[in-house]
């Protein structure tokens, strides 16, 4: 009975300290200029990104349902942002194709986030032979160059966006498998889960209660990390012909605007947005990510290439 | 540096490499739904041609056997034949292989040489209108596509400008050798040169500038500044070579890595290397010649990764004991 | 500060290349070289194999013919022979050489090299050869003279157009060989022959002294590989090459108004179709080759995607507003062959039709998924579209196509391929749809033969070594395709033609989208003499014959060629020289420091 009770007044304990954590965590963030201008970009690039079919018509992106605008009309002809090749609307691609974008980015990093946290977790709290294993395999992943490894996968699988969603997610987890395992061990080493472990608490107990919570954090920072670099990976994918050739994303823009001969004819309303999209995109989560990355742990630095 | 210490390195290295042959034979023999059919496509191969192959890959055996057969030829380099040229994989990559490694040579250069300096500036003045300047510049080119800067380039210099060749590693149908050869292939590798410095040359700053913050905290620099050298004669005499140890080893790093990420920048300006080798192979898809590059890709990182390893112990004191 | 100088050298860097780069020297050089460029590679200089567009212009330059054409008009004028005389039953022609020709590397060109070509791929079925030497028995009577025999009445003689090899060359060659031989020994007899060729780059010949039709007046030409047409485009409009073949539609327009540039759409009997894998008839069928999707043998099933195809669109969004609307195959440039099809009997455009043809044949979409299925509680049909990479427009028109096919509730999934990997899908039969296209010989028996039964892939280990990629045949086609070659009533020959065309439209497995020119553009500074074959409407380069580069002559103000070093040249010293610059530099920085502290 005793048990009980000091659980509970536990816990609210532990949830009164952490929402106190968070609120100066907000703070501290508020105080970040260049967070704040990273989150307010990001939630613009959000907002257009849900509100798309209010700002243009799906069919729009069809080329049959383009036969009556003008080809390669520039901005002033064809407001906002004039047509392609095929008299399509540069503006509905490039605001379908951020959708497609951020959908990719957001899948892949929750694809890495999760296998990357379940790796770091496992490895970090059993150890032994089975930590050993993982991360020899994760340091594999570490060390083979992204985008060839990604290339071939992609080719294999063929062009799809599940398939490039599950290309980049399987070759981005494994740096934060790196940062939680090594999260998870110091976190093993402090006194407070040693003495629950003293007190006879479950392995899921100090999972849920101890290492979880804790690591969470670091999680997210990385995982602002991680959007940036998985939306330029399928920037790259698709611009080298492995995007699902049916949807437009920002990187199948680049693709088309390329090869219909946009450089050539400097039809610089077709290749400029969806280059300028990527990189606001990028920024918004890198700017976030570093605010984050100071306030939780200045020391975390990884490698993000 | 112990012997130990480096034959460890070594093995470390090449138990990577056999799992990318491992992971190879998997992902284009397994995970691929018809392999047969594709270690044969082409139209161009012989009768013989295809004989040849099915004997030396064991392809009428076992998935076991197979393998066995694969890490034979693959330990004898041999590769398979590319669907699209016909000839042997490992000569097709080693014949596209110096364009790459000329344009990531002088492109690491250059780009280490301009992201130090800027780095050295950056951390020297921190929080001076040149730090902030870095930082903004370095973040700009972090967050665009490698590519697509190469495209701005391209329309500005190359298109619109016509100061630069759009493509190709020569003027075709010149028949320039020696010093007049060598000028136009320079000519033709500034851009692309321009646009692997700018992409990767902001990383450089970044590393070096925190590396030299880090330095300058260290003692011994109040203590020369104590002595009264001139903040200039501190920076180059004592800061810098301690802080460049970092880069340095990023330089060795980075040198396997962008030699695969030009491929798109490659793709871009018709550059005759292993990223554009990539690209057309892609367009096959040639799923041989895919698998070589993948190899010699991992191969070349790997093998930096290395260097930089053994680089870095040999110049760090601490970890050349440890 | 130090940012601002690594800022300031790089702009140095790019200022003084800029400077350097613009004052490209002009200089004098003796060769005229004649340079043209080319987007995509050569496939084999080997006239016995090759079937890429750059191989057949090599072997036009470097191989004569018995008798050649018109450029005007494609009609049969005297070649390597003078004269020829035909028999009473017109199955033998005496043919009398030219007096005095020979190799370019000086070896005498006999009866006997044409004897020993004909027969040779005649014997080995030689794959460019088969069709015009099927029947034919050739024999040199003495060094000037010889006689073709055909087993049949052949309304293609005189006209003997096939390249004449050097024997003393190929007969080195056993028939295992040849076919892989890369036929690099630049001897030929046509106005220029091979230097040097290397795959991706360059094909560079020169001009041959001993060519019956005296020595070409350029001296070298020069054939540029550009794997970029944009890039292509750029060199010539700065002059870096004199013309190009397979210019970009997008570029099109733009090259046709600049001053000193002639664009022409070069027609030659060209057409671009978007093919359906038929599904050969049953009794053609091999284990190992596919049949494409079930539905698509049901020929009311490939009548709705025939209605769901608006060419005219395709045309102007596409191709630039380039082409004509096609029909039937084009089996020639000339344009007697092609029937008049009545608009009433042709597939036009019209989804409502398409929709209604498919729910009359029990394609319905029952699970209200927007796609049909199968009938009677089948799959849902998804067809596999193939894209060529090199293609210029099968990207655009899949966008299309793919679009319309969705509207009558027909499913795609695209994939994009290269040239080589679609020659191997096509000949296993493994796809649905593609698109690509042909250009035609003079006459039409080529390309009809192409769609006979006998033209169907047969080996699955080897599939690539056949024609007919519609992947149907029909036994009338192959009777009327028998009748056709041996019919020497020249009007007769069209009748059947025409019936042969109509019956392969009506089978709706190959719609031809439109019928195109080659999109070609030169510069006028140089060069004079273009001649288009055929004559107004043809292209100037890459034609039938090809007889342009035999006649071009130097313009009176064009200077020599390309040589020396180039203002790029010294751009890359001045690229070179700061790159030394920068390391001095940064040596120096420390030096001074150390100094300062003595």
């Amino acid at each position: 009975m005793s048990t009980a009770q000091v659980t509970v007044s536990g816990r609210r304990v532990t949830w009164q300290r952490r929402r106190r954590a968070l609120a100066a965590a907000w703070r501290q963030f508020r105080h970040s200029v260049p967070g704040m201008i990273g989150l307010v970009a990001l939630l613009l690039i959000v907002a257009m990104a849900l509100a798309a079919p209010l700002l243009a018509d799906e069919s729009d992106l069809r080329a049959i349902n383009a036969v009556d605008n003008p080809r390669w009309a520039t901005p002033s002809e064809f407001p906002p942002l004039g047509t392609d090749n095929f008299g399509r609307s540069v503006w509905a691609q490039f605001v379908w194709g951020s959708r497609i974008s951020l959908l990719v980015g957001l899948a892949a990093t929750a694809i890495a986030i999760v296998v990357g946290a379940a790796v770091g977790i496992s490895a970090g709290f059993f150890g032994g032979w089975f930590s050993a294993v993982l991360m020899r395999i994760t340091e594999w992943f570490l060390v083979i160059p992204f985008l060839p490894l990604a290339i071939v996968l992609a080719a294999v699988l063929g062009p799809s966006v599940q398939n490039i969603i599950l290309v980049i997610g399987i070759t981005s987890w494994p740096v934060t498998a790196r940062v939680v395992r090594a999260q998870v061990l110091s976190l093993k080493e402090r006194l407070y889960v040693e003495r629950s472990r003293a007190l006879g608490a479950s392995s899921r107990h100090l999972m849920s209660r101890h290492v979880l919570p804790n690591v969470s954090p670091l999680i997210l920072a990385n995982l602002t990390l991680t959007v940036p670099v998985a939306i330029l990976s399928e920037t790259t994918l698709s611009f080298l012909g492995l995007g699902d050739p049916t949807r437009a994303s920002l990187g199948k823009m680049l693709e088309e605007a390329y090869s219909a001969g946009a450089v050539t004819r400097n039809a610089w309303w077709y290749y400029l947005p969806p280059g300028l999209g990527v990189m606001a995109i990028v920024l918004a989560f890198v700017l976030i990510g570093q605010a984050l990355e100071e306030i939780l742990d200045p020391r975390l630095k990884e490698r993000r290439s | 540096m112990s012997v130990k210490l480096v034959l460890l390195k070594v093995l470390g290295a090449l138990a990577t490499l056999a799992f990318v042959v491992v992971f190879n034979f998997f992902l284009f023999r397994v995970v691929d739904s018809d392999p047969v059919a594709n270690l044969f496509r082409g139209r161009n191969l012989t009768q013989e041609q295809r004989q040849e192959l099915r004997q030396q890959f064991g392809l009428d055996g076992s998935k076991l056997h197979q393998f066995g057969a694969y890490l034979e030829q693959t330990a004898k380099l041999n590769l398979g034949r590319s669907y699209i040229s016909n000839e042997p994989v490992s000569e097709e990559i080693w014949s596209r292989a110096w364009p790459t490694i000329a344009l990531v040579g002088v492109s690491t250069l250059l780009s280490t040489i301009f992201g130090v300096m800027m780095g050295i500036a950056a951390a020297w003045k921190r929080g001076s209108k040149t730090d902030y300047g870095s930082t903004v510049f370095t973040m700009a080119t972090y967050s665009m596509p490698d590519f697509w800067l190469g495209i701005l380039l391209l329309v500005t210099l190359g298109v619109s400008l016509g100061l630069f060749p759009v493509g190709g590693m020569t003027d075709p149908g010149s028949d320039a050798t020696g010093l007049a050869l060598l000028l136009d292939q320079a000519h033709h590798m500034f851009l692309p040169a321009v646009t692997l410095t700018v992409a990767y040359l902001g990383e450089y700053a970044i590393v070096m500038r925190s590396s030299l913050l880090d330095t300058m905290r260290e003692d011994y620099l109040t203590l020369a500044r104590a002595k009264g050298l001139r903040d200039i004669a501190v920076r180059n005499r004592h800061a810098v070579p301690n802080a460049i140890l970092p880069v340095i080893t990023l330089i060795a790093i980075n040198f396997g890595f962008v030699l695969s990420g030009a491929i798109a920048v490659e793709t871009i300006y018709s550059w005759p290397g292993l990223g554009r080798l990539t690209y057309d192979a892609l367009n096959g898809p040639d799923l041989p010649l895919l698998q070589g590059l993948f190899l010699v890709f991992s191969a070349a990182v790997i093998f930096f990764n290395l260097v930089s390893d053994l680089l870095y112990a040999y110049l760090d004191p601490r970890v050349r004991t440890a | 500060m130090r940012t601002l100088r690594s800022f300031a050298l790089l702009l140095c860097a790019l200022t003084a290349l800029a400077a350097v780069a613009v004052a490209r020297g002009a200089d004098g050089e003796s060769t005229t070289v004649f340079t043209v460029g080319f987007p995509g590679d050569y496939d084999t200089l080997n006239p016995v194999v090759g079937v890429e567009v750059p191989d057949y212009e090599i072997w036009n330059l470097q191989y004569a013919t018995l008798t050649d054409k018109a450029a005007a008009d494609f009609a049969t004028t005297p070649g390597l022979a003078e004269s020829w005389e035909g028999s009473a039953d017109g199955k033998t022609y005496t043919y009398t050489l030219r007096e005095g020709l020979t190799w370019s590397d000086g070896t005498p060109l006999t009866a006997d090299d044409i004897a020993y070509t004909v027969n040779r791929a005649k014997a080995e079925e030689w794959l460019n050869y088969t069709s015009t030497v099927q029947n034919l028995t050739a024999k040199a009577i003495d060094d000037r003279t010889v006689e073709i025999a055909s087993s049949v009445p052949d309304p293609k003689l005189p006209t003997m157009d096939v390249y004449v090899v050097p024997k003393h060359i190929w007969e080195k060659q056993d028939a295992k060989a040849v076919t892989k031989y890369p036929a690099t020994d630049g001897v030929g007899s046509g106005p220029f022959t091979l230097v040097e060729a290397k795959r991706g780059q360059f094909i560079r010949l020169k001009a041959n002294d001993g060519y019956w039709g005296g020595r070409p007046a350029v001296d070298e030409v020069v054939f540029r590989l550009f794997t970029n047409a944009d890039a292509m485009v750029a060199a010539l409009e700065k002059g870096e090459i004199d013309a190009a073949h397979d210019v970009p539609v997008e570029s099109f327009e733009r090259l046709s108004s600049t001053d000193g540039i002639v664009a022409l759409s070069g027609e030659q009997g060209g057409f671009n179709e978007i093919s359906v894998n038929g599904g050969r008839p049953e009794s053609e069928r091999v284990e190992g080759i596919g049949n494409g999707h079930p539905a698509l043998s049901d020929i009311e099933f490939r009548k709705a995607i025939a209605h769901a195809i608006d060419k005219q669109t395709l045309i102007e969004r596409v191709n630039a507003g380039l082409g004509r609307p096609g029909t039937t195959i084009s089996p020639s440039p000339n344009q007697e062959w092609i029937p008049e099809i009545p608009e009433a009997e042709q597939f036009t455009f019209d989804l409502e039709k398409a929709k209604q043809i498919l729910d009359a044949a029990g394609y319905k979409d029952t699970n209200g998924n927007g796609v049909r299925e199968m009938p009677n509680g089948g799959d849902d049909i998804t067809l596999d579209y193939v894209v060529r990479s090199e293609s210029q427009s099968a990207a655009g028109d899949a966008e299309f196509v793919t679009g319309w096919l969705k509207e009558i509730g027909v499913g795609t999934k695209q994939r994009t391929v290269n040239d080589a990997t679609l020659t191997e899908i096509i000949g296993k039969g493994t796809y649905d749809l593609f698109e690509w296209g042909w250009t035609p010989f003079v006459d039409p028996d080529p390309e009809l033969s192409y769609f006979t039964c006998g033209q169907l892939s047969k080996d699955p280990e080897d599939p690539t070594n056949y024609y007919n990629d519609a992947n149907w045949c029909d036994p009338s086609y192959d009777a009327d395709y028998k009748a056709q070659n041996q019919e020497l009533d020249h009007d007769k020959r069209v009748e059947i033609v025409h019936r042969m065309l109509r019956t392969m439209y009506d089978a709706a497995v190959y719609h031809v989208t439109w019928y195109e020119g080659d999109l070609q553009a030169y510069r006028t500074d140089r060069f004079e003499g273009w001649l288009r074959q055929p004559a107004d409407i043809g292209p100037v380069l890459f034609s039938n014959t090809s007889p342009t580069y035999a006649k071009l002559t130097p313009t009176a103000s064009s200077g020599g060629g390309g040589g020396g070093i180039s203002g790029g040249a010294i751009a890359g010293i001045v690229v070179v020289g700061l790159l030394v610059l920068a390391g001095v530099a940064y040596f120096v920085m420390r030096r001074r420091t150390a100094d300062e502290r003595e």
